[in-house]
């Protein structure tokens, strides 16, 4: 379990998160949603190490997180796939694959072999390898961005609005990847601007407003209250919501 | 006809030579975007040290080289903590005030050390010569052009094919995303810089066996670097290569069919072209294509 307790932290001027508390089940798949602004991001900054908190504290099953550099927090477990743009566009997908790898970089045979395996569930891994992930249309860098943070295997992913500026096609094929990663018993803790989309696929939803949580609930209650349009739809606008396969229609 | 073919052969000894010079410097700038004005004063160091250790002991200059390069890999390390990297925290542009800085530092405690007057390295074979049939092959400018290349593919290997160039060019790149598959960007760019200072000891030891220097020679290399980095496209690697072979070359004709003195003006002649017919430089597209890299 992921625990945030009273965590206050920002970029310098004044506090973006102002004592957030927070739960993330094990192998759920958690979805903040919130306006534009509201710290989503950053709660996944100060989780996976970019950002230390001013105070408070950031628990995975009981140890600190919050003391530890993004690389620790790695090899803890945790793995980002950061807001857009996350590929080295100048590298080759196999490069970036490799970087993927960089805290076991010494057990080449072990990584070698862990790219393998993930370029059987992402084939575009071994069709692209040497393209430059420029090169990628942007779905397809999201496919490889997936991919990449499941190299040394985390327990937690992170997943920052992974269905921006994709098509409604691709976002299925996010859609279905989230879950194949979760079925493989993987925490997802994604940030999601289409609200349908990311509370249809989560478990659990998280609404959040000016750094702090404003609500915590089961997704589908979530997506069934009366109240969220006003709260959303109307503050601010969403992509329409795509049709995702096993997702109520 | 044979006149030209050994005015090539000879330019392109001295452009392998600038070729290393500036490569640390483009790699530099690649990925951190600084002008790193001490980096010829960083040449001349090394060189003082190769023509100092060379003096006491008679070890080849050529292979003090290899000694120095170590030696400037740490010198750079520590440039970095101190000065390069607080600079560069606190303001992008002021690195390159920094730099400038350290260059006359750097040049002034030289004078103290060593003195103001121009030294080189003689060792054995710094005026014999190759004969090719009537091509003539000097044997200092080959055996130092050699081993610039021989750094340079080295310089390139470590950049495409290892764990440390990766780094460096996912820092190049992207700081949060490095970080995030477990980069330490700070440590990454301290290498960097130090590989870049490292590039110097071999650059170093070259100048001293080929040319005459004293501690005020560093504001007529930067200007011999920043011309070839100019012309290949700063950042880029292969660009440095193709730009330090056409500023040999075309030094090298100058001073053969029209005169010595003249051909010291040939770098800032190119400067000046390529900032008028090409800005970006010869390779100047493709550096901003693939970024930092070689
Ligand atoms: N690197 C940064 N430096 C300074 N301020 C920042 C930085 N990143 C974010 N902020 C500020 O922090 C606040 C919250 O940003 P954050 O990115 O966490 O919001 P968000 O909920 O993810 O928004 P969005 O939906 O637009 O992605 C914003 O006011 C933003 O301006
Ligand atoms: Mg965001």
């Amino acid at each position: 379990m992921i625990e945030f307790r009273n965590v206050c932290a920002g970029y310098g001027g004044g506090d973006v998160l102002q004592g957030l508390d927070l739960r993330v089940e094990d192998k759920s798949i958690t979805c903040i949603v919130g306006p534009n602004g509201a710290g989503k991001s950053t709660v996944l900054r100060t989780l996976s190490g970019l950002l230390s908190p001013r105070v408070g504290e950031i628990l995975l099953d009981g140890r600190a997180l919050h003391t530890l550099s993004a690389a620790q927090v790695l090899a803890a477990g945790v793995a980002q796939v950061p807001q857009q743009g996350g590929l080295f566009g100048g590298l080759s997908i196999r490069d970036n694959m490799l970087l993927g790898g960089y805290l076991v970089r010494r057990q080449r045979r072990e990584l070698n072999k862990r790219i393998d395996e993930l370029a059987e569930v992402f084939p575009i891994v071994a069709e692209r390898a040497l393209d430059k992930a420029a090169d990628l249309s942007g779905g397809q860098r999201r496919i490889v961005e997936f991919a990449r943070a499941l190299v040394t295997e985390p327990s937690v992913i992170l997943l920052d609005e992974p269905t921006l500026g994709l098509d409604p096609k691709t976002c299925a094929t996010v859609f279905e990847t989230t879950q194949q990663v979760n079925a493989l018993g993987t925490t997802v803790l994604m940030v999601e601007q289409n609200v349908r989309f990311g509370l249809q696929l989560a478990d659990h939803g998280v609404v959040m407003e000016r750094g702090q949580v404003l609500i915590s609930q089961p997704a589908d209650v979530l997506l069934g209250r009366s109240d969220m349009a006003s709260m959303f739809f109307g503050a601010a606008p969403t992509e329409p919501a795509v049709d995702v396969p096993g997702g109520p229609a | 006809m044979t006149l030209l073919v050994q005015t090539l052969i000879l330019g392109l000894l001295i452009g392998g030579i600038y070729a290393l010079m500036s490569s640390g410097f483009t790699l530099v700038f690649g990925v951190m975007k600084i002008i790193n004005l001490a980096h010829a004063a960083m040449i001349v160091l090394a060189a003082f040290f190769t023509w100092w250790v060379w003096d006491l002991t008679g070890i080849d200059p050529l292979l003090l080289g290899v000694v120095a390069t170590p030696v400037m890999y740490g010198f750079g390390w520590v440039l970095y903590k101190t000065v390069i990297a607080r600079v560069h925290r606190a303001d992008h542009e002021l690195a390159m005030v920094a730099s400038f800085a350290v260059a006359i530092a750097a040049s002034g405690v030289m004078s103290l050390v060593w003195g103001t007057e121009l030294r080189a390295a003689t060792p054995s074979y710094f005026n014999t010569s190759l004969e090719i049939g009537s091509i003539v092959v000097p044997h200092a400018q080959l055996y130092a052009c050699g081993g610039a290349v021989a750094l340079l593919l080295g310089l390139y290997v470590l950049l495409r094919r290892t764990f440390i160039g990766r780094a460096i060019k996912a820092c190049a790149e992207n700081r949060d995303s490095a970080e995030l598959v477990g980069i330490n960007v700070e440590r990454t760019m301290a290498q960097m810089f130090a590989i870049g200072a490292a590039t110097t000891g071999f650059g170093g030891a070259a100048l001293s066996v080929i040319y005459q220097f004293f501690p005020e020679s560093h504001f007529v290399w930067i200007g011999r670097i920043l011309c070839v980095v100019i012309l290949g496209g700063l950042g880029s690697l292969a660009g440095a290569a193709l730009g330090a072979a056409v500023l040999g070359v075309g030094e090298t004709i100058t001073a053969i069919y029209i005169d010595t003195q003249w051909a010291t003006t040939v770098p800032y002649i190119l400067i000046i072209a390529i900032l008028v017919l090409r800005p970006q430089g010869l390779l100047g597209e493709r550096m901003r294509a693939d970024g930092a890299h070689a």
